[in-house]
């Protein structure tokens, strides 16, 4: 068992809040959570070297004034790395149809690599890495509870076009809530599975095949206590009450402030910058 | 004469298999619950106690017979919202009655779902979570706290819809000693502020802390009682596999060795006063 870790519920990312109380962790979290879609949107359509040298320094700025240490953006981006690369082959390989222009560097066989298509990699994995500092930043700096209820406030809207804005969001809490509770059984189970002599994590990274096969005795039981626990959590509900579809009384509601309105005109304007200006390269 | 709070008239339930074949759980059970009342429901596995609870609010409906809170029956859907709110139920499991990310807004959701207005909710929360001494958790993520802190913060998120009962099934057994005697302290306040406890259990301790017992035994109601009473029937206990208190089982044992000494104690703090009583009048004083 050497090196492998069974304490999951320790190293549950979701939801890593951390509070450092800066004026960002301040902001509103409906205007957070508006202001993430409006920059995640324009990162993903501007396609020029240096508009995405902007971005990311926009992005790694927004570290500093949420003084939150750099360190968590580039641990999220770690995991990362292996999709960049895969997706960088994939594109290199079959994307010349579509980003075919620009000088021919490469044209060997069916291998066709063109200026404009290590552009498309160069800037996707720019994106990528931007839009993961960004998410981190609007994590770290919010609670889940906050961003829960900050999207159920962005949706009520959609309650008039019968969009059951209340079960979506309270679906998303309770899967929030739930998750490291599960962690702690799934913990608990393979430790009873391992006493047993079943193996997790011994095989090398590699073997995907084998590592994937080793979780399947955790899978099903896993699935078997979720739905008692779902039954259980039924009957909790019902007996304070709860009826799906019916009015409820609202306990959080946010204020936005001059901060709050100042902060989202920021990013838009942020945000046409990078989708408006004739960036050279 | 007062008016019962809860009313169960000849109820019996069955679970349904197929439509051949039903295991009947309760079989013509009828009793009454006064307000202010402290009840325990005993019985070992599978006596239909649960069932029997899950009963008094309107979770499960009668097969034949009734169940009425405050005299409207809980076979009406139209009220069963207000049932509901009258009597709030607490069950076994701490993890699976939470159902928000913090602490505050887990008891905000029995709120939130009666329409209570935003304005008052905070009262009715800081009250409920003082009431259960969980304040300064309110913040708090659910699985940072203890099994006991989970129930407590279960119990508060039922006090807060201000119900006239409160019904524990099984809501200390998942707990360690000092998770339960927390719980206790906590539902002995509430009944001493003139709450009815429904408490159904298999720990005799608890017991002890009733002022009536209804002991069911195969979905009948076989016994009914001051826990005294109930436990000075010794014999009956035992063919029902239930267990008395040690102090009810000590206070017997030193009765038959010494006649004087009284054998219907249930709690530990009688033994003592009986002790001391006794020593007193025999010239030797003790404490």
């Amino acid at each position: 068992m050497a090196g492998f870790e069974f304490e999951l519920s320790r190293n549950i990312t979701i939801g890593q809040y951390l509070p450092t109380g800066s004026l960002v962790h301040r902001l509103d979290p409906r205007v957070k959570l508006l202001s993430f879609t409006i920059l995640v949107i324009a990162m993903a359509i501007c396609d020029t070297y240096v508009g995405n040298i902007i971005a990311l320094a926009f992005a790694i700025c927004l570290f500093y004034i949420s003084r939150i240490p750099i360190s968590y953006g580039l641990s999220g981006v770690k995991p990362a790395i292996p999709f960049i690369l895969i997706l960088a082959v994939l594109q290199l390989m079959f994307y010349n149809k579509v980003a075919s222009g620009g000088t021919v560097l490469v044209d060997h066989g069916f291998i066709l690599i063109t200026s404009d298509s290590i552009r498309l990699v160069i800037v996707s994995a720019l994106r990528f890495i931007e839009i993961i500092f960004l998410s981190s930043v609007l994590t770290l700096s919010t609670s889940t509870t906050q961003i829960t209820h900050g999207i159920e406030s962005l949706l009520r809207p959609l309650k008039y076009v019968k969009f059951p804005v209340h079960e979506f969001a309270l679906i998303i809490t309770i899967a929030i809530r739930f998750v490291p509770t599960f962690a702690m059984e799934m913990e608990k189970m393979m430790k009873a599975q391992a006493s047993r002599g079943a193996e997790f994590g011994t095989g090398a990274w590699w073997r995907i095949i084998q590592r994937t096969k080793d979780v399947f005795p955790i899978i099903i039981p896993l699935f078997n206590v979720a739905m008692a626990r779902a039954e259980d959590l039924v009957l909790a509900m019902e007996a304070r009450c709860y009826t799906p579809g019916n009015e409820r009384s609202i306990y959080t509601k946010y204020k936005a402030q001059n901060k709050d309105y100042i902060a989202i005109l920021f990013c838009i304007l942020f945000a046409s910058l990078l989708l408006l200006f004739p960036f050279p390269y | 004469m007062i008016e019962p709070l809860i009313k169960v008239n000849d109820l019996s339930f069955e679970y349904k298999l197929n439509n051949k074949t039903s295991i009947p759980v309760l079989k013509g059970v009828s009793f009454d619950i006064f307000p202010g009342e402290y009840v325990a429901i005993v019985g070992h596995n599978g006596s239909g106690k649960s069932t029997l609870s899950k009963h008094l609010n309107g979770i499960l409906k009668p097969s034949s017979g009734d169940v009425l809170v405050s005299g409207s029956n809980t076979k009406e859907l139209q009220m069963l919202r207000e049932i509901r709110q009258k009597v709030g139920m607490v069950f076994q499991h701490p993890d699976n009655q939470i159902v928000a990310t913090i602490v505050e807004d887990d008891v905000a959701f029995g709120l939130e779902n009666i329409e209570i207005p935003a304005a008052t909710m905070k009262d009715r929360i800081d009250y409920a979570l003082e009431a259960v001494g969980m304040s300064e958790f309110r913040q708090r993520p659910p699985h940072h706290l203890s099994g006991g802190q989970k129930q407590r913060v279960a119990i508060a998120g039922i006090i807060a819809m201000k119900p006239d009962c409160l019904v524990l099934d099984e809501a200390t057994s998942m707990l360690d000693t000092y998770g339960r005697r927390d719980i206790l302290n906590v539902v002995r306040e509430l009944n001493d502020d003139g709450m009815t406890i429904v408490s159904v259990t298999h720990h005799m301790s608890e017991v002890a802390e009733a002022s009536r017992v209804i002991v069911i035994e195969q979905g009948q109601i076989v016994m009914d009682g001051s826990p005294r009473e109930i436990f000075q029937q010794y014999e009956r206990m035992q063919q029902l596999k239930l267990d008395i208190p040690v102090a009810s089982r000590l206070a017997r044992l030193i009765h038959e060795y010494d006649e004087e000494f009284q054998s219907d104690l249930i709690r530990n703090n009688e033994i003592i006063q009986e002790v001391v009583r006794l020593s007193a009048k025999r010239g030797v004083f003790v404490g």
